[in-house]
């Protein structure tokens, strides 16, 4: 039978703790993805620790020199509405209005989308252009670390026991364009089969891509290969078809490894033209 | 008129929009149990042993029951399926035990301690295979099973119905053809995904009467499978069906009220709910059946079709009671709505270890039109004419003959067909530029056809008391399913005693209560049930007029129903009104005759005969046929394969609006639900294995993905049907996808012969081309 106990702290401290003393913790924040794992059976945690009682965690701020942290609680559609967010990082707004519904943003998080480790998470690829950093809470206090050391495989990530993430902090530019694009079966709430995010960062163009490995990559040699060159036609499919190789999409319910390299090609020249003046 | 042909709004409108309706997983009865089913992993295994002495331990487990509780075969054409496993496991999720519990995670626990043995059996997972000599045979007992007499089973072979049409001379047929065509298109299963899933409640009472609360489409169809499986007579089982959340088919003959009864037989009166899972709906209610179709066609160099020759082979999955009725109307249908003089179609079911096929909108039409409609676009581009030139050669008019030799009577195809070529600017109109770059626009257009799939001598009846004050209550057991029936039979109760609907009830759904009807499916409840109501209602109206004769002294045949009083022209100031007359006549004297006026009306299709076993050929195989056409335009983005269908053109010869309102809404829903089928709905089936039997993987339209609608209609009354209306409710769903495919092949140039048609096959053809 489904038992376990339910803990709601104050303070992130308590939170810690909990997950020490239980090995097999789970850690509620929107559970748009935890509360479907309990009911299917799929997750039979002993202990659930709710961190929405934390207050601090669901704040957003913004200054030059840090730039936009986003607390762990923050709901994806607070935060695709914080006017930082918007005019400031408009490609993780667009990312992260494509997650799920409207109902299901209305509790799920960013922190959430990406501590879940889906190589299809939509958040997951503007963070990584983004070079973002994650917050975490631990035994030894809070430390920051990057984004690229987060993810380590499908649905598994660097924290380690009594961990908890605390938010994101995306460090500040002076220009980002370029955008998020999803392919999916379905325009509306559906899956990734592929998802790029593609922008040219205060000059450097920057490539990441989700569902197409393990977990969501960053396009290095492919941005490499871009660094100084006009994107002419012949530049752009040579990227793309570097960008391919830099992918190892699979076969699964949703496309075959076949259709999602052809996708991964056009996202990338898509992208890539958005880019050209 | 004066309700008939009006946009009456919904008479079950505000409790649906308030959340007041009641369904039956919404009831609570005290004291309540909840079941749970344990299921079989295997598609195909020999059942061994079910120990449940664990399970009956558990603290709050109540009922515990195996296969031997449910022995008794049942089926609604076809005896062929219990309702737990008893010695054979036919598809995986089978139910081969369940339990009743003090609460459902207790149920669950109980299940988990149930302790099965299996005998893993090679399994049959395409019905192609399944027809080889040498495939594994999902019934070997066929022999034994009971059928009606118009299906034909092959017992020692995994044929549960083998239907065919011989009509003419076919080889003499592809003699004189100009051009012969041979394509193969394949249809998968998908699920009819309506909002409810299935829900039950059973209780026992002490005078050993059951109460069953069923969220089902066809509550005497449930009563009497009950009253088969469980040796019950009719009179102590009662089916109620309090409101159903969407049907689709998926919600007609049985599903899980066997499971149910056998539990509430073993609790001593508590009341047992069990209700479906998504998953569970996905898997074990009904399916659509998976078709894989071959089709022949000659073509003479005037663009007439001369011959067919089908090859139906369905995959009816693991029980066909439902099925071998869908693969005798893809059979008779099997030409599409064309006039061929020689016609050859075998139409077979075919068992295989998958979930169970059964009834969904559209009964088989959706599938074959599938196939059809693409195939005469590809003749028609082999002659080099277009496709809506094809269709005014070939497409049924009134005089011609259908695939069973029946002389057409009323048929609007044509001026359908003109109708939707005119709405969409078919022929004087360039093609609108695609609204971004990489995209191409298509255009496709699809003919359709059918008729109401049902047994010739299907009952319907209805039930009007005249209220003292002049209301009405219309008790008919026909359910509304989200069609909108209860407001059109309302209408026509109005219409014939010029009642309002606002002062007419209808109460649906209560064997107890309300009368028979065979079933809410085919299309057939407004022209079925409606004609049913209108005799009821003329029932009540003669005795109205017969009490005002006496009352006014003015003979019958001079007066009439108007604004609830019985008038006549001939003496206009005596009139009385209809509550005067509702609990009978009072006479001067102080006495009174007659009593409450109460109407009864029966109605069975007039003239609908078998056809003949070896050719399919009759004089009137169905009760009437409906007739449409709908046109798309649709874009394509090359480089993602992605569809985006734009605009739907639908016209259907419906013979007479009951309520524009209400036919506009079900037209809308067809559409959509046919876009669904045509670009993302699918199981995904491996080795038996449904993949996907989810909303996160198994894909619907949302709003985002409607089109923009043009809805129109022509009316061509049905003679025999209520004020001239027919059923449209499932036919507005078949045109849809074989239009979108059509409209694919227009964009691009490429064929995509099977359903969904999705990004990775669009991109696949594309390279291929």
């Amino acid at each position: 039978m489904k038992t376990f106990e339910y803990f709601k702290p104050n303070t992130i401290e308590e939170v810690s703790l909990k997950l020490l003393e239980y090995g097999d913790s789970k850690i509620l924040n929107g559970g748009t993805d935890l509360i479907v794992a309990l009911n299917e059976g799929r997750s039979c945690p002993s202990i659930v620790v709710d961190i929405k009682g934390i207050e601090k965690l669901k704040e957003i701020s913004y200054c030059e020199d840090n730039g936009l942290t986003v607390g762990a609680c923050t709901t994806l559609n607070d935060m695709m509405n914080n006017r930082y967010v918007i005019g400031n990082y408009k490609i993780l707004a667009e990312a992260a209005h494509t997650v799920g519904s409207c109902q299901v943003r209305n509790r799920a998080t960013m922190v959430g989308n990406i501590t879940n480790a889906s190589p299809l998470a939509d958040t997951a690829t503007p963070l990584l252009i983004l070079d973002a950093f994650v917050k975490i809470f631990g035994p030894g206090g809070e430390r920051e670390i990057s984004i690229h050391d987060f993810f380590i495989s499908v649905r598994k990530t660097c924290l380690k026991a009594g961990e908890v993430v605390v938010g994101i902090r995306i460090p500040a530019y002076k220009e980002i364009l370029g955008l998020y694009q999803k392919h999916a079966r379905r325009d509306a709430v559906d899956l990734a089969t592929v998802c790029a995010s593609i922008a040219k960062i205060d000059g450097d163009i920057r490539i990441a891509l989700g569902s197409v490995a393990p977990t969501p990559i960053r396009c290095r040699r492919t941005e490499e290969y871009l660094r100084d060159k006009d994107l002419t036609e012949i530049v752009i499919e040579e990227a793309a078809n570097l960008a391919l190789d830099e992918a190892s999409p699979i076969d699964d319910v949703r496309a075959s490894r076949v259709h999602r390299q052809d996708i991964i090609k056009v996202l990338v020249k898509r992208g890539l033209k958005e880019l050209v003046i | 008129m004066r309700y008939i042909g009006e946009s009456i709004n919904r008479v079950d409108g505000i409790r649906k929009v308030t959340g007041a309706l009641k369904y039956v997983d919404d009831i609570k009865l005290s004291r309540m149990l909840y079941a749970a089913v344990k299921r079989s992993p295997y598609p195909h295994a020999k059942l061994l042993k079910v120990d449940i002495s664990k399970a009956e331990k558990l603290p709050g487990v109540k009922a515990v029951i195996t296969g031997k509780d449910v022995a008794n075969r049942v089926g609604l054409y076809l005896e062929d399926k219990t309702f737990l496993a008893t010695d054979r496991i036919r598809y995986r999720g089978e139910g081969v035990a369940a339990v009743a519990a003090e609460s459902k995670e207790i149920a669950l626990a109980a299940i988990g301690l149930i302790e099965v043995e299996y005998e893993e059996l090679p399994a049959v997972t395409n019905a192609v295979e399944g027809l080889k000599k040498d495939a594994p045979l999902v019934h070997p007992d066929m022999k034994e099973y009971k059928w009606g007499p118009i299906f034909f089973p092959e017992p020692g072979t995994n044929i549960s119905n083998h239907y065919k049409i011989r009509k003419g001379d076919v080889e003499k047929g592809f003699a004189e053809a100009e051009f012969i065509v041979e394509n193969e298109f394949f249809v998968p299963h998908i699920q009819h995904c309506p909002i409810e899933t299935h829900s039950v409640i059973a209780q026992r009472d002490p005078d050993e009467s059951l109460t069953i609360w069923s969220t089902c489409q066809s509550p005497y169809a449930v009563q009497k499978a009950l009253s088969v499986a469980f040796n019950l007579p009719l009179n102590k089982v009662r089916v109620l069906s309090p409101a159903v959340g969407g049907g689709f088919g998926g919600k007609a003959g049985t599903t899980l009220e066997g499971i149910v009864i056998p539990l509430a037989m073993k609790t001593n009166g508590r009341p047992v709910k069990l209700t479906y899972t998504r998953e569970d709906e996905f898997i074990n209610s009904f399916v659509r059946q998976g078709l894989h179709a071959t089709i022949k066609t000659g073509i003479n160099k005037n663009g007439k079709i001369v011959a067919v020759k089908n090859t139906f082979i369905w995959d009816g999955g693991a029980y066909t009671e439902y099925g071998v009725n869908i693969v005798r109307a893809g059979g008779y249908a099997s030409t599409g709505p064309y006039d061929v003089p020689n016609v050859w179609t075998d139409s077979i079911c075919v068992y295989t270890n998958h979930p169970v096929g059964g009834p969904y909108r559209g009964f088989g039409m959706s599938e074959i039109h599938f196939a059809i409609e693409q195939n005469i676009d590809m003749l028609a581009k082999k002659l080099d004419i277009n496709p809506v030139e094809i269709r005014r050669i070939n497409g049924l008019r009134p005089g011609g003959k259908n695939a069973t030799g029946q002389v057409v009577d009323v048929c609007g195809l044509q001026d359908c067909l003109e109708d939707v070529v005119k709405k969409l600017d078919w022929e004087n109109s360039i093609k609108q530029s695609p609204s971004k770059p990489n995209r191409v626009v298509g255009r496709g257009i699809s003919c359709a056809y059918k008729a109401p799939s049902m047994p010739n001598n299907v009952a319907s009846s209805a039930i009007i008391k005249i209220n003292d004050d002049g209301t009405a209550h219309l008790m008919v057991s026909a359910q509304d399913i989200g069609q909108g029936s209860d407001t059109v039979l309302t209408q026509i109760a109005s219409e014939v005693l010029s009642i309002p609907p606002n002062r007419i009830t209808i109460k649906t759904g209560d064997t107890d209560h309300t009368p028979y009807e065979w079933q809410t499916v085919a299309s057939r409840i407004t022209y079925c049930t409606g004609n049913a109501v209108i005799k009821a209602c003329e029932d009540a109206k003669e005795q109205l007029l017969g009490l005002a004769q006496l009352k006014l002294g003015i003979e019958k045949d001079k007066l009439y129903l108007k604004d609830g009083y019985i008038n006549s022209d001939t003496q206009p100031q005596k009139k009385i009104a209809i509550n005067e007359l509702a609990l009978g006549l009072s006479l001067e004297d102080g006495s009174g005759i007659h009593g409450p006026i109460i109407g009864r009306g029966s109605f069975i299709p007039p003239g609908v005969k078998n056809t003949d076993k070896q050719t399919g050929q009759g004089e009137k195989p169905v009760a009437f046929w409906t007739y449409g056409c709908q046109g798309v335009e649709i874009e394509v983005d090359t480089e993602t394969g992605k569809i985006e269908v734009l605009k739907v053109a639908s016209s259907f010869d419906v013979g007479k609006i009951i309520n524009p309102q209400l036919i506009e809404g079900q037209i809308e829903g067809g559409i959509i639900q046919g876009l669904g089928s045509a670009i993302f709905e699918e199981l995904i089936i491996s080795k038996g294995v449904v993949l996907n039997p989810n909303f996160v993987d198994y894909k619907i339209p949302t709003a985002d993905d409607m089109p923009e609608m043009i809805i129109s209609f022509i009316e061509n009354e049905e003679p025999t049907g209520p004020f001239g209306a027919r059923g449209v409710g499932e036919p507005c769903m078949v045109p849809t996808a074989p239009a979108i495919a059509n409209a694919v092949n227009d964009a691009l140039g490429i064929r995509i012969m099977s359903l969904p048609i999705t990004p990775e096959k669009i991109l696949r053809a594309l390279k291929e081309k």
